[in-house]
C-alpha cells in the first residue's frame, strides 16, 4: 500500500491512449504532422478537383516516383544517426558510384573499348564502393576520435573532386538491359520499381533497428556510448556497421535514381545529403543520437515529397520548397521537444 | 598463502582449508604516468561479504574498482577468482566471472526503455538475432517486481530517462541480479540519490547479501557504508592502509583512519 502511495507521489503518470502512446513515441510528431497534412491535401484536391490535383492519378504517380532516391539514402543517415553519427558524403557518394556504375555497365566506343560488364556486377561493384567508402570514413573517424561530421565533410569534397577526376564534368548516359530495366526501373500501376525497392529496404532496416540486437545496440550507442561500452558493447564495431550500411544506401539510391533518368550528372547528388538529415530530424532522429525510427524516416521523407507536391501543384516559385522544408526541420524540433513527456 | 607478505589484507585472507575468495587481488600496481594510482595493493572479497571501500579523493578506490569491472588493466600483480588466476583485462571479462559494475551514472542510457536497457547488450533472441519482446518484457516486470520491489515503476517501455534517480539505480541493480551477478561493485552510488533513495540501495545491497552476492561499496559517507558492510577497507596513496570487522569498530574509528592517513 505505502508502495503504491510512493508511486505516486515519486512520478506524475505517463500519459497513456492513443495520444499519451503518440506522444512516447519519437515519431508521434510526424505520423500527426503527416496524417494531418494528408487529411487538408485530399480535402483540398476533393473542393478543387480541378485547381489542386493533389488526387490525380499522374500527380500521385509522379510523387511516389520521387520519393525512393531520397527515402533510401535518408534511411542508411538515419541509422547512422541513431548511432550517434553523421555521414555528409552520401551526396557526392550517390553520385561517384553512380557514375562507375553506368561507365563499367556502358558500351565503350573506339579501338581499345568493348562491351561494358553486366549492369548487375556493375551495380554490385558501386554498392560495395559505398560501403567500403563508409567504413573507411568510420575508421577514420574512429581511430583519430574525431567528429564524423568533420571527417565525412572533407570526404563529400574528396569524392566530388573523385568524380570529376574519374570521369571528368560530362554526364553520363545509363542504357542497362531490359532484365536491369525491369527490377530496377519498370512500373506497376501508380508506382514503380524505386519505389518498391525503397520500401523493401524499409521494411528490412524496420527489422534490423526496432527489433535485431544490432538495432539495440545502435540505439545503445548513440544514446550513451559510456554506458554501452560500460555493459560490454562494441561502439566501433557498432558504429562501422552504420557507416557500412549508410555508404550502401547511398550508392544504391544513386543507381536506382539514375535508372530512372537514364543518366547521371557529375553534380547530381549535391545537397542531398542535408535533405536527408532533414528527413530524419523531421521524423524525429535525434541529432545526438539515440532516438530515431524507420517509420519516422520514412514519413519524413514523404512529408518533404508532399511539401514540394503541393507547392508544385500551386504553381508556386521554386524557392518556397526550401523555405519551407527549412521551417518544417525547424518545426519538427520543437514539436519533439514539446510533445515528449519530460522527466 | 604463505606469509610471504605480511601486509594487512595477507594476514586477514582466509586460512587454508576453508572456501578460497570469491575474488582476490595480490600486489596489484598501477601507474598513470608519474602517477602511482595503485601500490601492491591486496585486496580480497568472501562470497555474500559487503566491504565498505572508504578514502580520501584520489586514493586509488575508482582505479581498484575499474580493475576489478575489466576496464583499467594492471601493471602487475595477480588476480583469483574462486582461488583460480585469472585474467580480467576487459568488461567480456569480468561478466564471465559474475562481476557487476553499479556506476555513478549507473551506466544506464536514458533514450532507451527500461527493458532493453536491462537486456542492453544480452538480448534475448531467437536464432537469427531478433529479439523476443514479450520474453524480455516479461522478465523485466518480474525481476523488477520480485528482486528490487522498486515502486514507481509501472511500466517496462518506459524511457530510463523519466525515472529518477533512485529508480535507476534500481533498474541497474535488477539488471545485475538478473543476470546473476556474484560479485557487484557500487561505485559512489548514493550520490545522486535523495534520502529515501539512498535508504532504498542500501537495503537493495544487503538483500543480495542473503542472496549469497557479495559487494564493493566505495563511498564517501561512513554512515551508508557501517550500515551496510561487513568490513571496511581504507586505502590511501594506492595502498590498503587499514583494514577491520564492523563487528570491531566505530564509527569514529574509521573516521579517524580516513581523516589521518
Amino acid at each position: 500500500m505505502t508502495q503504491q502511495v510512493e508511486a505516486v507521489a515519486v512520478r506524475p503518470p505517463v500519459p497513456h491512449g492513443l495520444i499519451g502512446r503518440l506522444r512516447r513515441r519519437p515519431e508521434g510528431a510526424i505520423v500527426t504532422l503527416f496524417i494531418v497534412v494528408q487529411i487538408c491535401c485530399i480535402i483540398g484536391g476533393l473542393l478543387f478537383p480541378d485547381d489542386f490535383r493533389y488526387l490525380s492519378e499522374a500527380n500521385i504517380r509522379v510523387l511516389l516516383k520521387s520519393i525512393a532516391p531520397l527515402g533510401i539514402m535518408a534511411l542508411g543517415v538515419g541509422i547512422l544517426m541513431i548511432a550517434g553519427e553523421f555521414d555528409l558524403s552520401v551526396g557526392t557518394i550517390y553520385t561517384f558510384a553512380g557514375i562507375v556504375v553506368a561507365t563499367l555497365a556502358a558500351d565503350v566506343p573506339g579501338p581499345g573499348g568493348g562491351e561494358g560488364i553486366s549492369p548487375f556486377i556493375a551495380m554490385f561493384i558501386g554498392i560495395a564502393i559505398g560501403v567500403a567508402a563508409g567504413i573507411l570514413h568510420g575508421t577514420i573517424a574512429i581511430r583519430f576520435a574525431i567528429p564524423s561530421f568533420i571527417v565525412t565533410l572533407g570526404a563529400m569534397l574528396v569524392w566530388k573532386g573523385a568524380t570529376l577526376l574519374y570521369n571528368g564534368a560530362s554526364s553520363v548516359r545509363f542504357r542497362p538491359d531490359d532484365s536491369f530495366e525491369a527490377i530496377f526501373g519498370a512500373e506497376f500501376g501508380l508506382v514503380d520499381a524505386s519505389f518498391i525497392w525503397f520500401i523493401i529496404l524499409a521494411v528490412v532496416f524496420y527489422f534490423i533497428l526496432h527489433h535485431h540486437k544490432l538495432g539495440n545496440h545502435f540505439f545503445a550507442v548513440g544514446g550513451n556510448k559510456q554506458s554501452a561500452i560500460a555493459i560490454g558493447i562494441n561502439p566501433t564495431k557498432v558504429k562501422l556497421i552504420a557507416f557500412a550500411i549508410v555508404g550502401g544506401c547511398a550508392a544504391f539510391s544513386g543507381v536506382i535514381a539514375m535508372t530512372r533518368v537514364g543518366s547521371v550528372q557529375p553534380g547530381g547528388g549535391l545537397g542531398l545529403e542535408l535533405e536527408a538529415i532533414a528527413a530524419c530530424v523531421i521524423g524525429g532522429a535525434a541529432l545526438m543520437g539515440g532516438r530515431g525510427s524507420i517509420i519516422g524516416v520514412v514519413l519524413g521523407t514523404a512529408l518533404i515529397y508532399t511539401i514540394q507536391d503541393i507547392l508544385l501543384l500551386l504553381r508556386a516559385p521554386g524557392f518556397y520548397f526550401d523555405m519551407f522544408v527549412g521551417g518544417l526541420i525547424v518545426l519538427a524540433a520543437i514539436s519533439n521537444q514539446v510533445l515528449r513527456p519530460r522527466s | 598463502m604463505t606469509a610471504t607478505m605480511p601486509t594487512t589484507a595477507e594476514r586477514r585472507a582466509p586460512a587454508a582449508g576453508t572456501a578460497p575468495p570469491l575474488y582476490e587481488a595480490r600486489n596489484i600496481s598501477k601507474k598513470y604516468g608519474n602517477l602511482q594510482a595503485l601500490d601492491g595493493i591486496n585486496f580480497h572479497i568472501n562470497a555474500g561479504e559487503v566491504i565498505g571501500l572508504l578514502g580520501d579523493n584520489g586514493a586509488g578506490k575508482s582505479t581498484l574498482i575499474k580493475m576489478m569491472s575489466g576496464v583499467v588493466r594492471p601493471d602487475s600483480g595477480e588476480i583469483l577468482i574462486d582461488g583460480k588466476p585469472t585474467r580480467i583485462t576487459s568488461r567480456h571479462d569480468s561478466q564471465e566471472a559474475g562481476i557487476e559494475t553499479i556506476y555513478q551514472d549507473t551506466a544506464l542510457v536514458d533514450s532507451m526503455s527500461i527493458t532493453r536497457n536491462i537486456f542492453m547488450g544480452r538480448e534475448i533472441t531467437n536464432f537469427l538475432g531478433f529479439m523476443r519482446h514479450r520474453k524480455m518484457s516479461d522478465t523485466a516486470v518480474s525481476v523488477l517486481d520480485s528482486a528490487v520491489h522498486i515502486s514507481g515503476i509501472d511500466d517496462p517501455d518506459k524511457e530510463v530517462g523519466l525515472l529518477s534517480g533512485g529508480q535507476k539505480q534500481a533498474v541497474a541493480i535488477a539488471r545485475a541480479v538478473y543476470f546473476k551477478r556474484r560479485m557487484l561493485l557500487l561505485d559512489e552510488p548514493t550520490s545522486a540519490l535523495s534520502v529515501r533513495e539512498t535508504e532504498r540501495l542500501l537495503d537493495y545491497v544487503a538483500n543480495l547479501k542473503h542472496e549469497g552476492v557479495a559487494s564493493v561499496l566505495v563511498t564517501h559517507n561512513i554512515y551508508h557504508a557501517f550500515q551496510v558492510c561487513d568490513r571496511f577497507v581504507v586505502m590511501s596513496h594506492g595502498k590498503a592502509v587499514f583494514e577491520i570487522d564492523k563487528a570491531h569498530t566505530t564509527i569514529d574509528e574509521i573516521t579517524k583512519h580516513v581523516i589521518m592517513t
